[in-house]
């Protein structure tokens, strides 16, 4: 369970305040999925950055099943961001340096798991995004739709609680989009993870168990 | 999935560090011109190292191979110790209990075989065994038959032994027949054995019978030393004091190691500077490779924002950093330490040239590479890529890991930096000035001050980029957009091109204050040589060594020298090392003519006093001795002379550039006093208006001619030598000058190539709006020109201010030496050409690049 209470975060610039969060209050269950809309620049990433412990909240609190993520030391958040959490983001962001498999794997080996166990799972979870056959080549050589599928088996191999999903198909066509967002829905429901989308898209926010507005920092 | 310590597995993520090392690889230029900055840095403090270590290796070895066993010496005045002393020493009587002294005589003095210096020992080889307990020493070996045969030796006239490899560079075969010359005189010598040893100490060595040195020497009845080897512990400190008591006035029992010390001493202040030039590379390099670094940090700082979203934490960045920045410090180490062999094994000739010259004749065949130096070198790569590391990875891992930091931020960040730099440089330079007013003598200050005067350059040479760039985009951007665009960009850039421009705006005003300094010193001293030198003709007997007793006229050649007609006055000089208790000490007694006492130019004690006292027994000391022993008009300077420790008053103080370890003037006659040494040197003619030199020398040389070959030189050619002399001792200095500015001009083309391939979208995009290829060339040329000229512009003042410390701290500190301020054009030009050549060259593969590439696959990357 995922409770968001009462979260704030202002940004300066110069002399103006942008009140990008101003009370928001969310309650997210296991399993569920949420899609958060909101016109741009309104706070759709912070608010993801917010919950992942990137970035901290003026006030407020985030709770991950009882926990307090806001009052966690950084070491602590990572860890927690590290184990129980995957993100999915607009632009992929895959290391370019790194082929199919090893992005993948990456996630694992910072999890703990080494050698051949890793290799194999992080395997597993590429047929399941349907690009075993695709292990090692190399990321810049895949479609926009294909990397978006390896983040999202990235994103997943390590068995996260949360999943987090910033604009995921915002780089991606109508027509890939269509074939990616379902995959991402169904692993992330098979491994009864919440999973939390931020998106303008209305089509995708259908597709969520329930949608949300973050309109003035508030959600509604 | 459980949760554990953090920085237990991101150590072991293999996919992380094949990440870091693809990375490095994906970017070879990038990679190479590092190491290559890294590398020479190191590579030129291993050379230095290499070289001035092999010289003083060669040195001790010589020391070594002659009587190496050797724990004391006992030594005299110019003309040595009389060899009764040595019989009577042999044949005394110890007192009860006092143990067995072993003693041995050497004649020693520097000879010359074609155009090689070197070192003829006459030894005693019996005595020398004994001494040396039959150990692996010439005259162990000599005593001990094989080639070495002692029959010969001591036999047949002329018979000289050297190391085989002296003998095959000298083209002297077994049983070879040649000519040696001692001070203008040609003996016959005959070589009867070489020697063979491992070592290669006896290389500058030539060994005869002691007899035999004397007599080519002319020390008949003299000995140079008597070396002594006493037991350890209390019985040889009770026989070292008996030794003492027994000894005549004007002898003295030194330590061998301490007398070894005091040569070695001699090249102290010669060696720290070139010590000090070779850290001026190390120092540039460091800011080449904290801009080498910084740039891939910046380069990468997406993935490491991906990496801490994914859960790596801050210390897990910063390691991964500074490991790589590590693998780069030991992989430049190693790749500088092979340079250095291959750039040491040039420079140690440079280096032993200049210690033949100046201090002592060594012979360097073999190249030592200490184990220190191995060390030295390693932390230096290490350290510096640490060093250069830690701010870039400091400033990655404290940002928030949020994806795709906005350049404008990395900017600002850089900007506000530049403007507490601006403070910081302002800081360094008082810091160093306090630290200069501060001290008086340290030398180690005084390159402190120099360094953190050279980082002040390096702090503020940003701000004056963004100055100068603002300045002339708001000016020349009035008419062409175009050049608002190249010079706002390198404004708007300056994480990436402030420090480049500061690597090469410290190393150039690095260049521009050592040639200031080398080119005033070279003004000074031809001023002082014009004062100096007054007279027509100058005569001495030839030979290494400066102050060497057996550098002398024959007698009564002086005399007949000087009475030839057309002479009007004249000097007679002779030059040698008298002992005193701060060790040995150059003299030049003089007798000197009217003129010679006008042209020298004295910097305390009025000449109407200090010549007459000076006549009267004082002396009048050069500033670098003033300065080595804290000497003033009116102190005194004991000195040993036959009859035992004298003191001399100081009546004045001369301006002298002759050498850095000082010398005295002493009247002639007061020398023949206190030594009883009539030799003379040299000869300083002045001849009567009207007489040409060139007629004056032919007759000199007839009158000398079948007696001794002697150096008869002119006015003009003697200044001229002298001349030739300075540009070869700096051309050491020139030669790390230019590897530093090298090591930056390396670092401005890959701090600068790698700032116009990052922008090569950019310039992708002005070309889709209609520049031409070429044009998109001029415009990176331009940029990269501007970029070196600003760093030109920060050096010049640095520069002036560098030569300033340089001139009247480190010089004045090491040598005592005092220079004026001397400025010409060329050693500005010299750095604005190394400047542009450098920034061009940068810019020409992105200018080549941009030409060729692919518009629509620039434009499209993300």
């Amino acid at each position: 369970m995922l409770t968001i209470r009462k979260l704030c975060r202002q940004f300066r610039e110069g002399e103006r305040v942008h009140r990008v969060l101003d009370g928001a209050e969310a309650e997210i269950r296991d399993g569920e999925s949420v899609a958060i809309l909101g016109r741009s620049g309104s706070g759709k990433s912070t608010l993801l950055n917010v919950i992942s412990g990137i970035d901290r909240p003026d006030s407020g609190s985030v709770e991950m099943d009882g926990q307090d993520i806001t009052r966690l030391g950084e070491p602590a958040c990572t860890l927690l961001r590290r184990s129980r959490i995957g993100f999915v983001y607009q632009f992929f962001n895959l290391i370019p340096t790194l082929d199919v498999e090893e992005n993948v794997r990456l996630v694992l080996e910072l999890n703990g798991v080494r050698g051949q166990q890793a290799r194999k799972r992080s395997l597993e979870m590429l047929e399941q995004v349907g690009l075993a056959d695709r292990a090692h080549s190399a990321v810049d050589r895949l479609s926009g739709g294909e990397q978006q599928r390896v983040a999202i088996a990235r994103a997943l191999v390590h068995q996260p609680t949360l999943l987090l999903a910033d604009e995921p198909t915002g780089n991606l066509d109508e027509e890939t989009a269509r074939q990616v967002m379902p995959m991402l829905f169904s692993l992330a429901r098979t491994r009864q993870a919440s999973l939390l989308i931020v998106t303008h898209d209305t089509a995708l926010a259908r597709s969520a168990d329930r949608a949300l507005e973050l309109r003035d920092g508030r959600l509604i | 999935m459980p949760a554990k310590s953090p920085q237990a597995h991101f150590a072991n993520a293999p996919t992380l560090w094949a990440a870091s090392l693809r990375h490095l690889l994906r970017h070879p230029a990038q990679l190479a011109l590092a190491l290559i900055g890294l590398s020479l840095g190191v590579a030129t403090i291993v050379a230095v190292d290499i070289a001035t270590s092999s010289s003083q290796r060669a040195f001790e070895l010589s020391m070594r191979a002659v009587n190496g066993a050797a724990t004391h010496q006992i030594v005299g005045g110019p003309d040595g110790v009389d060899e009764q002393v040595y019989v009577r020493l042999k044949t005394r009587v110890l007192p009860d209990g006092e143990p067995e002294v072993a003693l041995a005589p050497g004649v020693e003095g520097y000879v010359s075989v074609g155009d090689r210096d070197l070192q003829l020992v006459g030894l005693d080889p019996f005595a020398a065994a004994e001494l040396n307990g039959g150990g692996a020493t010439a005259g162990g070996g000599l005593a001990g038959g094989g080639e070495q045969n002692p029959i010969r030796w001591l036999t047949e006239p002329g018979a000289v032994v050297m190391s085989a490899q002296t003998a095959r560079q000298l083209g002297i075969g077994p049983d070879g027949r040649f000519t040696l010359s001692v001070g203008g005189r040609h003996y016959p010598a005959h070589l009867i054995a070489r020697l063979t040893a491992d070592n290669s100490g006896y290389d500058s060595l030539l060994l005869t019978d002691i007899a035999q040195a004397q007599e080519w020497l002319n020390l008949s009845g003299r000995l140079s030393r008597i070396d002594v080897r006493v037991p350890d512990g209390a019985e040889g400190s009770r026989s070292v004091e008996t030794l003492r008591r027994e000894l005549p006035p004007g002898l003295t029992l030194d330590e061998a190691p301490r007398r070894a010390q005091e040569s070695l001493d001699m090249t102290a202040a010669f060696t720290t500077n070139l010590k000090a030039m070779s850290l001026l590379a190390l120092l540039v390099s460091t800011l080449l490779i904290y801009g080498a670094i910084s740039f891939a940090v910046v380069q990468r700082r997406r993935i490491i924002g991906i990496l801490r979203a994914l859960g790596a934490t801050r210390s897990d960045v910063l390691r991964m950093v500074l490991i790589e920045a590590s693998v780069l410090g030991v992989v430049g180490a190693g790749l500088g330490i092979a340079a250095g062999l291959a750039i040491g094994h040039e420079l140690v000739h440079l280096v032993a040239r200049t210690i033949n010259d100046l201090y002592f004749v060594v012979a360097v065949t073999s190249i030592t590479l200490p184990t220190s130096t191995i060390v030295e070198a390693l932390l230096a790569g290490l350290g510096t890529s640490l060093v250069a590391a830690v701010l870039p990875a400091l400033e990655a891992v404290g940002s928030t890991p949020q994806l795709g930091l906005r350049r404008s931020v990395l900017e600002e960040r850089a900007v506000n930096l530049s403007r507490k730099l601006l403070l910081a440089s302002g800081a360094l330079a008082v810091i160093a000035g306090v630290i200069v007013a501060s001290t008086t003598r340290s030398l180690f200050a005084g390159f402190a001050a120099l360094f953190l005067l050279l980082l002040s350059v390096a702090a503020f040479t940003p701000a004056v980029l963004r100055g100068l760039a603002r300045v002339a985009a708001a000016v020349l951007g009035r008419w062409s957009p175009l050049a608002r665009l190249a010079l706002g960009d390198i404004a708007a850039s300056l994480s990436r091109t402030g420090v480049a421009v500061a690597a090469l705006g410290m190393a150039l005003a690095a260049m521009i204050g050592v040639s200031i300094m080398v080119e005033s010193f070279r003004e000074s001293l031809r001023t002082w040589l014009e004062h100096t030198l007054q007279a027509d003709i100058y005569v001495s007997a030839p030979g290494p060594g400066a102050a060497r007793p057996e550098r002398q006229l024959e007698s009564g050649l002086a005399a007949q020298l000087v009475a030839i007609p057309g002479v009007d006055q004249y000097s007679l000089s002779r030059i040698v090392n008298v002992e005193s208790p701060s060790g040995s000490l150059p003299v030049n007694a003089v007798q000197m003519a009217a003129k010679n006492y006008q042209s020298m130019p004295l910097v305390e004690g009025s000449p109407q006093r200090a010549w007459p006292a000076f006549d009267a027994g004082g002396i009048v000391i050069s500033q670098p001795l003033a300065w080595r022993l804290r000497l003033r008009v009116g102190d005194e300077l004991k000195l040993t002379t036959r009859s035992g420790e004298h003191p001399f008053p100081v009546v004045g103080v001369y301006r002298a550039y002759g050498n850095d370890r000082g010398n005295m003037l002493m009247n002639l006659p007061v020398y023949r006093k206190w030594w009883g040494d009539k030799s003379v040197t040299g000869l300083s003619l002045y001849l009567e208006p009207g007489v040409k030199p060139a007629e004056a020398i032919a007759r000199l040389r007839s009158l000398s001619h079948g007696r001794q070959s002697l150096l008869f030189i002119s006015n003009s050619a003697i200044r001229g030598v002298s001349m030739a002399i300075f540009d070869q001792t700096f051309l050491i200095t020139g030669v790390l000058n230019w590897l530093a500015a090298g090591v930056a001009a390396i670092g401005l083309v890959s701090s600068l190539l790698a700032w116009e391939l990052e922008r090569s979208r950019e310039l992708a995009l002005v070309r889709s709006l209609g520049m031409t290829p070429a044009g998109t060339a001029g415009l990176i040329e331009a940029q990269t020109a501007f970029m070196g000229l600003a760093a030109v512009i920060a050096a010049v003042p640095a520069g002036l201010l560098t030569a300033l410390v340089l001139i009247d701290v480190i010089n004045r500190r090491a040598f005592g030496w005092e220079i004026d301020l001397h400025l010409r054009g060329a050693q500005f030009v010299n750095a604005f050409v190394l400047a542009l050549a450098a920034a061009l060259a940068a810019g020409l593969y992105p200018a080549w690049r941009t030409a060729r590439f692919s518009l629509a696959s620039e434009i499209r990357e993300e």
